[in-house]
């Protein structure tokens, strides 16, 4: 089950990081980069469930977040004063 | 509960698969942009909960709520931003339908 949610990770990964490569624009590709830091966070976390050793903490998840938040603003500050 | 555990992180990784295939197919900004903001926060959501179950300590409990809080709080904001600024850059709507110019003339012509 964990190859299950891993695999449809990855084809999420993939739509994403084609709107990151090939966006028309440059909001397209925040929202490729956007959506592609949370499926690393959903990653993180399906792997930190799935080992028990404790090898994978789950704080890391929380800095993952916080980065993607401040990307986005900040880019779109940028957008909004630069155009695109 | 374990096998509750594992339909909840499985539901949550098919949700963000959606999320990246609608990023990928949709045709325009907004609509991508729709895809790419709601369908990983509630595949978040579902991810953690299933986690917590998982895993099973306080710490890790906690630590997802607060990621997922943080999340909610996150996403909104960022789409907002950034569909408002690009919306700014836009000189024509992506289709026919314009009513925040619409809008912004009528408030020009009521405040004068």
């Amino acid at each position: 089950m964990n190859a299950v949610a891993m695999i449809m990770l990855s084809i999420g990964a993939a739509g994403f990081m084609f709107r990151l490569l090939r966006g028309p624009s440059l909001p397209d590709r925040v929202v490729g980069l956007d959506g592609l830091l949370s499926i690393v966070v959903i990653g993180i976390i399906v792997a930190a469930a799935r080992s028990n050793s404790g090898a994978i903490t789950i704080e890391t998840v929380l800095v993952a977040v916080f980065v993607g938040f401040v990307g986005t603003t900040a880019l779109s500050r940028f957008i909004e004063r630069r155009g695109n | 509960m374990y096998a509750f555990a594992e339909v909840l992180l499985v539901a949550g990784s098919a949700l963000a698969m959606i999320g990246g295939i609608g990023a990928y197919r949709f045709p325009d900004l907004f609509s991508r942009m729709h895809a790419a903001a709601k369908a990983p926060t509630l595949a978040l959501i579902l991810v953690a909960i299933g986690a917590a179950i998982e895993i099973g300590t306080l710490l890790a409990a906690t630590t997802l709520v607060l990621v997922v809080v943080l999340q909610l709080l996150s996403s909104p904001v960022g789409a907002h931003a950034l569909s408002r600024a690009s919306r700014r850059q836009m000189s024509i709507p992506l289709d026919d339908i314009d009513q925040l110019s619409r809008d912004e003339d009528r408030d020009e012509n009521t405040a004068r």
